[in-house]
């Protein structure tokens, strides 16, 4: 048995990170003109030296000093093995992770906030203003914010900002006012305080807010921070992939899976994106971002004649449906599903270069509160998608038995996020089931289409 | 109907907090249902039917065929709204 923590010393700390728009290629922003997006239209709210991060196609861009002097606060983070989840499943795989719950903040996201913090100082800027929904990402900010001297304004989605006063007090220690949104300090705060003074507000509004206040201030020295999806926030995160990458190495392992949780992209791509650097250049690894799972329909649904559409207008397929209105959730180009997905993990899902999982809300529960007994740490409920997954790949390996490498990132901890937990504990959650009425009502959109044999070829 | 499922709460996980059902059929654009209600939801009820018993046709297909914006596109127009605001504040 090895070690259980593979550490790096400060000193070994990667000095570059990985752009992978220098390998890939990706269609072009469009603005809302139908036009490719020029950096000079993004100047209001971005200083330029991130604007030219965005757009950059060289492969390694250095990390200044500065920021990784703010790195050495929490990292390099541990890669530890999950003995004890191993012992559980009897599984043959060894299963290592990065644990990036180990940021003052308690998650992944200060890796980008603190260089975003840093590039603003550097072109001048005083004051940061973003969104933040129950206040990670604005934990982070703040935090960065204090370590180079600035401002930073949070607007906080009121509902969030009211259930999780705690994340405020956070804020507040590194020094960020937290405002809840709407709120009366910008103009499309007031109208929609207007029309309604009791609204819980939304992320959308939060985000105009956000954005409001850094074009309209008169000085010119505020900008505005984004903490996923875009390029540079993805590339600011393959610092988790190439620490792990060099851990690995000094214990002469490689992975055949690396695992991560795709929400905005930017704790999926920080794992994954040296390794498919890897990929490319020929390497045999399985990658796989993890969603929540979409409709049930191939174990839940009747076996009948349906509309591939909502709109009726494709034949009528035998398929395995709850009705061909049930399933109209979004389906995105590749199968990543997620509103505002990473561009680049998109262009890779795409490509065939990695392949998107999915798992049910209970079952990503139960492989946290598995995790939480075993290795100790209660996970982030984010995170829990990538547990579900890693335990799946971990019994395929059994029952396989195939002595496997499993590389997952685990983005957070989950100790302000109990209320969360405390929905699972109380049986709140379950899966998915019609009752009695429920799918004679569904079925009922197919009396009248022709019912489809059921073939066996064997 | 419209408000019989507003007590059910779940972890929304653009916001990061528990929210009850209320929330997600109101917090979209002029209180229309949130994008992701679909991809919320189906694990704990027939979300499609009640929506549909629920608003309009046109609503409804509307919410169902809605895709979202690239985030640089949506960043783009938020800086023009912001700035007509200011010119519209301005005078």
């Amino acid at each position: 048995m090895g070690p259980k923590k593979i550490l790096l010393t400060e000193d070994q700390m990667p000095r570059q990170w990985y752009n992978i728009l220098a390998d890939i290629k990706l269609n072009p922003p469009l603005g809302p003109d139908g036009n490719p997006i020029g950096p000079e239209s993004l100047a209001p709210v971005f200083p330029m030296n991130i604007i030219e991060q965005e757009v950059s196609t060289e492969r390694w861009i250095d990390i200044p000093e500065e920021v990784l002097g703010i790195y050495k606060i929490w990292r390099p983070t541990p890669l530890v093995r999950a003995t004890a989840l191993e012992k559980v499943l009897k599984t043959p795989a060894r299963i290592y992770f990065k644990y990036e719950g180990a940021s003052p903040p308690g998650s992944h996201k200060p890796n980008t906030a603190v260089p975003q913090a840093y590039y603003n100082k550097e072109f001048g800027i005083k004051k940061i203003t973003t969104e933040t929904g129950a206040g990670q990402w604005g934990s982070a900010l703040s935090f960065a914010c204090a370590q180079f001297g600035l401002e930073c304004e949070i607007y906080m989605v009121r509902i969030s900002f009211d259930q999780k006063p705690y994340r405020k007090n956070m804020m507040e220690a590194w020094g960020g006012k937290c405002i809840p949104s709407p709120s009366p300090a910008t103009k499309v705060g007031r109208e929609i305080l207007e029309k309604d003074p009791n609204t819980p507000g939304s992320l959308g509004i939060a985000i105009s807010e956000a954005i409001e206040a850094a074009v309209t201030d008169p000085s010119g020295k505020t900008r505005y921070s984004l903490g996923s999806v875009l390029n540079h926030v993805m590339m600011h995160q393959t610092v988790i992939g190439l620490e792990a990458k060099k851990q690995l190495e000094a214990i002469n392992e490689y992975p055949d899976i690396i695992i991560g949780c795709a929400g905005g992209g930017s704790n999926f791509a920080g794992i994954s994106f040296p390794f498919v650097l890897d990929k490319i250049n020929g390497k045999q690894i399985e990658i796989y971002p993890v969603e929540p799972a979409a409709c049930p329909t191939l174990t839940k649904g009747p076996f009948v004649y349906d509309h591939g559409d909502i709109a009726r207008m494709t034949p009528l397929l035998p398929m395995h449906s709850l009705g061909h209105a049930f399933v109209p959730p979004p389906m995105h180009a590749g199968g990543l599903r997620y509103h505002g997905m990473s561009p680049t993990v998109s262009q890779l899902v795409s490509e065939g270069l990695i392949e998107a999982k999915s798992v049910t809300q209970l079952a990503s529960y139960k492989a946290g509160v598995l995790l939480a007994r075993t290795e100790g740490i209660i996970p982030a409920p984010e995170t829990n998608h990538t547990l579900a997954c890693v335990i799946d790949e971990a019994n395929k390996a059994r029952e396989e038995g195939k002595e496997k490498v499993i590389l997952f990132n685990w983005s957070g901890h989950g100790l302000l996020d109990l209320a969360a937990y405390g929905k699972y504990f109380q049986g709140e959650l379950k899966d998915f089931e019609l009752s009695d009425a429920e799918m004679e009502k569904s079925e009922q959109v197919f009396a009248n289409f022709p019912k489809p044999k059921l073939l066996k070829s064997r | 109907m419209a408000n019989s499922r507003d007590h059910l709460e779940k972890r929304c996980p653009k916001l990061g907090s528990v929210i009850a059902f209320s929330y997600c059929r109101t917090c979209g654009e002029d209180a229309s249902p949130c994008g992701k209600i679909f991809d919320c939801w189906w694990e704990d009820f027939d979300i499609t039917t009640y929506l549909k018993e629920t608003l309009t046709e046109h609503a409804f297909n509307k919410l169902a065929d809605s895709r979202p914006k690239p985030k640089l596109a949506s960043i783009l127009e938020l800086i023009e709204e912001a700035k007509k605001r200011m010119n519209e504040q301005n005078g």
